[in-house]
Order: C-alpha cells, then structure tokens, then sequence
C-alpha cells in the first residue's frame, strides 16, 4: 500500500496538518539555532531533550497515523512508510530495511539536519543527528507496539562529522 | 498594488511539495522542515522548565527565533521565489514587512496580522492562535507571562531587516515584548517591536 503525501498535507485557515497532525514549516535556521542553543547550554541535557521531544512526537504522530490507516498491517509496510514521510517532510532519507523488533541498524545518507548543520555551523567534531535518533526510537515503538523509550538509538558515525553518511544503531533500552 | 496573501500562502504550499532526491525541500532560500509542532513546544518548555523558569531560557529561545527570523526572511527576500511571486506585489518598504508576515502564515505559525506599523519605529503583531500559546496552555495550563518565543522574536527581527542596517549587521537592533498572550488568558497574544535601547 502506498500513501499520498502530498494528499494528507492540508491546510484549514492559517494551520498545517499532516494526515492530521498539527505541523508547521520551520527552516534550518530555526532548526539548528534550536539544537545549538540546547546543546550549549544544557549539554548532554539538552541533547536529551532534543532527543526526547522527537522520540515522542514521532511517537505519537506515527501512532495516530497507524490508527488512521488500519489497512497498513505488516511491519514491512510501515516501515516502508515511515521512510516514505521522513522523505515527505523534508527530513531527508533514511534507510530502515536493516531493523525490526530486536533492533539493528539504520542509515541516513542525506537530512535536512546535516544539510543545514553543515551550511549553518560547518563541520561538527562529534555526532549530531538527534533529532533523527529520537525520531527512528518514537517511529519503531509506535511499528512495534512498544512503549515510548523501548528502543534506544546510538549514532555511531554522522555526516556532520564528515561521514560518508549517519549510521544508528538501535538496540532495546 | 495590495499584498495578496493567499498567493503567497499558494506559493508555499505549491513549493513545499516539491522534494529533491535527497528528501530536502529547498523554497524561498532556505531548506524547509514540516515537523509536528508537539517537537518545538516540548523542546522550547522542556528547556524553560530544564531551567528553573527563571528567564534564562526564554531570553535564548527569544534570540533563536529573532535569529533566525533574520536569516530566514533575509534568504526569502533574496530568493527566486520572492522575485517572482512577492516582488511585484511590493510598493513602498512597508510591504514587505506585510509580506513577511503573509509568509509566516503560509509556514503555519499562526493567524498573524499587523495590527500597527509606524516606519522604523514600532511594529505591533497579533495573532489568536499560535501553536507556541496552544501548546504551552495544553500541556501546563495558564501562565502568568507570555509564552510565544519564536514570534516574539520574529516580530523584533522583521523590523530588523526592513529598518536596520544592511544584513548581517542589523540583526537585534529592534526589540520585542509579548503584550498580551492567550496563556495568560487575554483574547490575542500581541506583539510590539520597537528599537533596542543601545
Ligand atoms: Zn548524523
Ligand atoms: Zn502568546
């Protein structure tokens, strides 16, 4: 089964909803400005939070989309899917055939994270990408039918760093 | 010529269908992220929350949004689109500040509008509903001061690049306040920018 992105992107007045999640547009500016400030000041702290905020909201937003799509039914498909609306929104590519219920890996050759990290900051000494670390943990619980913090998501190399490409491992918490 | 908002909101919601092969949306001359707005207000409160509430954290998220705001709509107004779509519709400097706002409504930030604009001097926005202002009020209920961050520093850097001096050295040289917000409970949240004192 495929799904329609750009047909669940709606507008109703002045809010932006997809597959009727409550969305909005920001740039990498914001983006990164929001992850630097958190780091700086914060720390490891802040990464975790970072890492938090997109674990739960990718949680909740693949969960009600699941319950919105009843006919996506193997895990197959909705790790197909989840790719499919990181893609949509903008987000980058990220490769989820090498994981399943145990963990394992996942890699991200391109993101919206790393583009406008490199284009906004330059090159980072350390991995970067948790916001897509916490997103890949939110987006399997809500595949796997587990609870939130179930799997947890390492970066072990990062583009931001130079990388030839991100690489994740996720393993059970 | 009136600023046509619903063109520019049709702009963006055309161009942000559009994706590269990498999965990066490129519009407006910068790149774009659609992101549930549950992420930005877990991240902004959980930070102030992380930090006692005590200023530290609103002051810095207040910069980013004025930041970025002034990078954001600088690489806007620069790019192709702008030319394109926007440009024609711009007579004198002070449309471009409608513009701006027209933009900001077309990236879902809330039902913004100018409520006042005195030339270099003061901008006054308000909006009704802001995703910052829900999002706090659903997960902690009333607050006794303003809560909208990323607008309140928009609203400071909007003034920045139409009134300040050339980019990048204007940026901060106006200042926003949030007047009345809906988690304090007034009917609209408002916000007045006017020059920082030096
Ligand atoms: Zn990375
Ligand atoms: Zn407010």
């Amino acid at each position: 089964m495929t799904i329609d992105w750009p047909d669940k992107f709606a507008r109703e007045g002045h809010e932006l909803f997809l597959s009727g999640l409550p969305i909005a547009l920001h740039c990498h500016h914001y983006n990164m400005n929001l992850q630097k400030t958190l780091e700086t000041s914060l720390g490891s702290e802040g990464v975790l939070l970072l890492y938090k905020a997109a674990e739960e909201s990718s949680y909740a937003g693949f969960t009600s989309f699941l319950e919105h799509h009843p006919k996506i039914v193997t895990a197959k498909s909705k790790l197909e899917l989840a790719s499919t609306s990181y893609q949509y929104c903008g987000l980058g590519i990220v490769n989820l055939t090498k994981v399943g219920p145990e963990g394992g890996i996942v890699t991200s050759p391109h993101s919206h994270h790393v583009t406008g990290w490199l284009a906004k900051f330059g090159k980072r000494q350390n991995v970067g990408c948790f916001f897509t670390g916490g997103w890949v943990a939110g987006v399997l619980a809500a595949i796997y039918n587990k609870h939130i913090g179930y799997f947890s998501v390492n970066e072990l190399e990062c583009k931001m760093t130079l990388a030839r490409k991100c690489i994740f491992e996720v393993k059970i918490a | 010529m009136a600023i046509d908002t619903d063109k520019i909101v049709h702009a963006v919601m055309h161009g942000s269908r559009i994706r590269e092969e990498k999965g990066i949306i490129p519009l407006f001359g910068v790149y774009l992220s659609m992101i549930s707005v549950q992420y930005y207000n877990k991240i902004s409160f959980g930070f102030e929350k992380a930090t006692g509430n005590d200023g530290f954290a609103e002051k810095l998220l207040v910069e980013a949004g004025q930041e970025c705001g002034y990078a954001t709509f600088q690489g806007v107004r620069s790019s192709w689109e702008w030319e394109e779509v926007v440009k024609p519709m711009i007579e004198d400097r002070e449309d471009q500040i409608h513009c701006f706002v027209s933009i900001a409504i077309a990236f879902g930030w809330g039902d913004l509008t100018v409520q006042e604009l005195v030339p270099g001097k003061k901008l006054v926005l308000r909006a009704t509903d802001l995703y910052e202002a829900k999002g706090y009020l659903d997960v902690y209920g009333k607050a006794d001061s303003g809560k909208c961050y990323m607008v309140r520093g928009v609203t400071g850097a909007l003034m920045d690049l139409v009134y300040g001096d050339d980019y990048p050295e204007g940026c901060f040289q106006y200042t926003a306040v949030e007047t009345s917000c809906v988690v304090k409970g007034d009917p609209y949240c408002e916000f007045i920018a006017q020059r920082a004192a030096s």
